[in-house]
C-alpha cells in the first residue's frame, strides 16, 4: 500500500519540483511588475501628477528579474533623463523662436546620442537613447508655447523618479533575486562545461562544424556585463567582483587556446600521418589526470605533469625531426605547444575558480588578486556613424512630415519615430525588431481602445479599482517580458498602450483624438522601421570586410606595439567586436562561423609576434633575418598580395634556422601555410 | 522635542521653490548610498535576513528622523 501510494507521489512531487524552479519565477516576477506598476500608478496619482501613464511605464521598463539589473538600468535611466530634461531647457530657451536652429540641433543631439548608444554596453546604451528621446518627450509638445517648459519638465522627471523608486524598491523587497547568486550558479557551470569539454576532446576524430561558436564568446561578453552590474548590488563586494572578471579573462584565454587548437588539428586532418595523431593524443591524455582530480591540483602536480608531456614532446621531437617534411613537422610543434599551453591555462582557470569557491565560504581570506586586466570592447565607426545619420534622418524626415501637414498630432509621430530608432538600434537583430514592434503597437491600439471606451468608464471609480482593471494588461505584458523572443513586441505593446490608455487623474478622451493619436504613433512607428530598410546598407559581405580589414589592422599594429600590452585586452576587444558584428552587421551561419577562426587566427598570430618581438628584446643582434620576416608579415598585412605573401612566405621558411624563435615561427607558418582561413578577403560566405 | 533648526518648509533654490524635504530626501538617499557601500564592505549584510527589506527600513528610519526636525 506504502509502495503504491509512493509511486502516485513521486512523479507529482517530481512536477511540482519542476513547477517550483520553472514556472514559479516567471510568476513572482510578474507579481513584481503589477505590484511595481500599480504603486508607481497611485503614488503618482495621489500626487498628482499630470500624467501618471509615464510612471507605470518607467516602472516597467526599469523592471527586471534580478535586482542588481533593476538597480543598474535605474540608475542610468536617471542619468539618461537628467541629461534628456536639462538638454531640453536650455534648447526650447534659446531657440524656441528661430525653428532651423532648433530642428538643427535637435538632430544634433539625437544623432549624438544615438551613435553612443551604439558604442557603448549594456544598460549605459540604454541611458544615451533616454536622454536622446526625453528631449522629444519634453520639447517637441510645447514648442507652440514654450512658457509651459520648465512644468513639462519636472513633472516628467518627477514621474520617470517615481516609477523609478517603486520598481527598486519592490524589486528589493518583495522576494529579491540576487544577481550574485546566479554568477555563482553559472561560473560552476561554465566550469563543469569547461571541465568535460576538455574530457571528451579527441584529436583524431573530425570534429563536427559547431555552429554555436558565437554563443561561445558571447558568453565571455555576456558574464562580463553580468558582472558590471552586480557593482549596484550591495552584498557582492569589491574583492569577488574583481575576482569574476578575473575569472572570466582567464576563461577567455582558456578558450581561444581550445578552439585554436581545434581550428588547427581540424584544417590540417588529410596532412596529418595517423602515428603522429597518436602520439599527439598521447600527450594530450597527459593532461586526463589534472582534468579528474582538478579540486587537487596544486604547483607541485602541475609541475609533475608539466615534466612528464615536456619529456614526451622532446622524444617526438627526436623522433620525427629527421623523417618529416617542414610542413607536417611545422604543424606537429604548433600541435605540441597549443596543448602545453592549454594545460597551463587550465591550470591558471581552476586554480582562480577554487580560490573564489573558497573565498565564497571564507571573507576574509587574504588572496592577492593579480593587476587586473581591463576588459576592452570596440566599436566600428562606421557603424556608428550610419547609426548617426538613421537617428538624425528619422528625425528630420518626421519634422519634415509635421511641418507639411502641420497636424496637430505631428509631434507624436515625430517623438514615436525618434523613440523607436534610438532604441531599437542597441537590440540585436534591429529588423525584426522593429517588424515585432509595430505588431505589438497595433495589438496595443486595439486593447487599448477596449479599456478606453468600455472598461475604464463602465468599471472603474477610484484609483483602485483602475489598478484593479488594468492588473491583466499588467500582467501579460510582465509575462511577456519574459520572453526573449517577445523583446520587439512587448515593447511595442507596452508603448502604445501607455501612449494611448486614459489612465488619467481625469477622464478626458474621445474617439477622434484616440483615433488621431494612434495613428500618429504608428506613423512614427513605420517611419523608423522604413528607416531601418533603407538606412542598412551594411550587408553581410561588407561586414566581413570591415572584420577582415579591422583584424589585420590588429596584425599591423601588433607588429609595432608596446611590449606590455596585455593579451586579455587584445582578446575582449576581439570577442567583442566579433560579437557586435554577428548581432548588428546581419553575418549568416557560415560567416559567422568564417569571422570567428579568422579571429582565432589573428589572436594566434599576434600573440605570437608579441612573444617574438619580446624575445627579440633581449638580444637584438641575432634576429637580422626576424626583423625582416616582421616587416614582411607587416607589409602582407597592410596590403595583401601574392606578391608580399611569397616573400613573407621564403621569409618564413628561411627562419627555421633561429632555434630562439623556432616554436613562434612553426605556428606561424602553420597558420599561414595550411588551409586555414585568414582574415585576407577571398572567400565569400554569404551569397 | 527633537533638534530645533526651525527650518522652513519651502526653500527655494536657483530661484526655484520646492519643500524642503526634498534636498532632504536627496542627500539622504547620497547618504545612504555611502552607508551601504560600507555596510557591505564590513559584511554586515550576512547577519541580516532580508538585506532589502533593512536597507529600507534604515533609510525610512533616517527620513522620518529628517522629517521630524521640520514638522514638529
Amino acid at each position: 500500500m506504502q509502495a503504491n501510494s509512493h509511486l502516485y507521489y513521486q512523479p507529482l512531487k517530481e512536477g511540482f519540483l519542476d513547477w517550483l524552479s520553472l514556472d514559479m519565477p516567471t510568476l513572482i516576477y510578474m507579481a513584481k511588475a503589477i505590484l511595481a506598476a500599480c504603486s508607481a500608478l497611485i503614488v503618482s496619482m495621489i500626487l498628482t501628477l499630470p500624467d501618471p501613464r509615464t510612471a507605470i511605464f518607467t516602472s516597467f521598463i526599469v523592471m527586471q528579474p534580478q535586482s542588481g539589473l533593476v538597480f543598474s538600468k535605474s540608475y542610468y535611466r536617471v542619468l539618461g533623463t537628467i541629461a534628456g530634461v536639462i538638454v531640453s531647457v536650455l534648447m526650447v530657451g534659446a531657440f524656441a523662436q528661430e525653428p532651423l536652429w532648433f530642428i538643427f540641433f535637435l538632430a544634433l543631439w539625437i544623432g549624438i546620442t544615438t551613435a553612443a548608444g551604439v558604442k557603448y554596453r549594456n544598460f549605459q546604451s540604454y541611458g544615451f537613447v533616454l536622454a536622446g528621446y526625453t528631449l522629444c518627450i519634453v520639447a517637441l509638445p510645447v514648442i507652440e508655447h514654450p512658457m509651459d517648459i520648465f512644468d513639462i519638465a519636472t513633472s516628467r522627471f518627477s514621474e520617470v523618479m517615481v516609477g523609478i523608486l517603486c520598481a527598486t524598491i519592490v524589486s528589493d523587497l518583495v522576494f529579491p533575486r540576487k544577481l550574485s547568486n546566479s554568477l555563482h550558479v553559472s561560473e560552476r557551470e561554465r566550469f563543469e562545461n569547461v571541465v568535460k569539454t576538455l574530457q571528451e576532446f579527441n584529436l583524431n576524430t573530425q570534429m563536427q562544424q559547431n555552429a554555436d561558436v558565437t554563443k561561445f564568446s558571447s558568453g565571455v561578453v555576456g558574464v562580463h556585463a553580468v558582472a558590471i552590474n552586480s557593482a549596484f548590488e550591495s552584498g557582492i563586494d569589491k574583492r569577488s567582483r574583481l575576482s569574476l572578471e578575473q575569472l572570466n579573462i582567464e576563461f577567455m584565454h582558456l578558450s581561444t587556446t581550445y578552439h585554436s587548437l581545434e581550428n588547427i588539428m581540424q584544417n590540417s586532418q588529410t596532412q596529418m600521418q595517423a602515428k603522429h595523431k597518436k602520439m599527439l593524443q598521447e600527450l594530450y591524455l597527459l593532461m586526463g589526470d589534472a582534468l579528474r582530480e582538478s579540486a587537487n591540483l596544486d604547483k607541485a602536480k602541475h609541475k609533475a605533469i608539466k615534466e612528464a608531456m615536456g619529456l614526451h614532446v622532446k622524444k617526438m621531437d627526436e623522433h620525427f625531426k629527421t623523417d618529416l617534411d617542414l610542413q607536417s613537422y611545422d604543424l606537429l610543434v604548433s600541435a605540441c605547444y597549443l596543448i602545453m599551453r592549454l594545460f597551463d591555462e587550465f591550470f591558471i582557470y581552476s586554480t582562480s575558480y577554487f580560490s573564489f569557491l573558497k573565498r565564497k565560504d571564507f571573507k576574509k581570506e587574504s588572496h592577492e588578486l593579480r593587476p587586473m586586466v581591463r576588459f576592452k570592447t570596440h566599436t566600428d565607426n562606421l557603424l556608428l556613424l550610419l547609426a548617426a545619420l538613421r537617428g538624425s534622418g528619422v528625425l528630420l524626415v518626421s519634422m519634415l512630415f509635421w511641418i507639411l501637414s502641420g497636424w496637430k498630432y505631428g509631434t507624436i509621430t515625430v517623438t514615436m519615430a525618434v523613440v523607436i530608432s534610438l532604441l531599437i538600434g542597441t537590440l540585436p537583430r534591429p529588423l525584426d525588431a522593429v517588424m515585432n514592434f509595430l505588431k505589438g503597437a497595433v495589438s496595443a491600439a486595439v486593447v487599448a481602445a477596449v479599456y478606453d471606451f468600455y472598461i475604464v468608464p463602465e468599471f472603474t471609480s477610484d484609483i483602485y479599482t483602475l489598478c484593479l482593471v488594468i492588473v491583466p494588461v499588467l500582467a501579460f505584458v510582465g509575462w511577456m517580458t519574459t520572453k526573449p523572443k517577445w523583446t520587439g513586441f512587448s515593447l511595442g505593446f507596452v508603448f502604445l498602450f501607455m501612449s494611448q490608455s486614459s489612465f488619467d487623474l481625469f477622464y478626458k478622451i474621445d474617439p477622434t483624438t484616440f483615433l488621431e493619436t494612434t495613428i500618429a504613433s504608428l506613423l512614427g512607428v513605420t517611419l523608423a522601421g522604413v528607416a531601418y530598410l533603407l538606412v542598412n546598407f551594411w550587408s553581410c559581405s561588407l561586414s566581413q570586410k570591415r572584420v577582415a580589414k579591422l583584424l589585420r589592422a590588429e596584425i599591423v599594429y601588433l607588429c609595432n606595439a608596446p611590449l606590455n600590452l596585455h593579451r586579455g585586452s587584445l582578446e575582449s576587444m576581439g570577442r567583442d567586436m566579433v560579437q557586435q558584428f554577428s548581432t548588428q552587421g546581419r553575418l549568416n551561419v557560415r560567416s559567422n562561423r568564417l569571422v570567428y577562426e579568422w579571429l582565432l587566427v589573428t589572436l594566434e598570430i599576434g600573440g605570437a609576434l608579441m612573444r617574438v618581438r619580446k624575445k627579440m628584446k633581449n638580444s637584438p643582434a641575432q634576429f637580422k633575418d626576424i626583423e625582416l620576416l616582421l616587416e614582411a608579415i607587416k607589409e602582407y598585412f597592410q596590403t595583401p598580395s601574392e606578391a608580399l605573401k611569397q616573400k613573407m612566405l621564403t621569409l618564413l621558411v628561411d627562419a627555421r634556422k633561429s632555434l630562439h624563435v623556432s616554436q613562434e615561427v612553426a605556428l606561424m607558418r602553420t597558420i599561414l601555410l595550411s588551409k586555414i582561413a585568414i582574415p585576407v578577403m577571398r572567400e565569400d560566405m554569404c551569397s | 522635542m527633537f533638534l530645533d533648526l526651525n527650518l522652513p518648509l519651502d526653500i527655494t533654490f536657483l530661484g526655484v521653490q520646492m519643500p524642503t524635504l526634498l534636498p532632504i530626501f536627496v542627500s539622504l538617499a547620497v547618504f545612504m548610498i555611502w552607508v551601504d557601500t560600507i555596510l557591505s564592505e564590513l559584511g554586515a549584510y550576512k547577519y541580516v535576513w532580508h538585506a532589502g527589506l533593512f536597507r529600507t527600513a534604515l533609510f525610512v528610519c533616517l527620513f522620518s528622523f529628517a522629517c521630524l526636525t521640520i514638522y514638529h
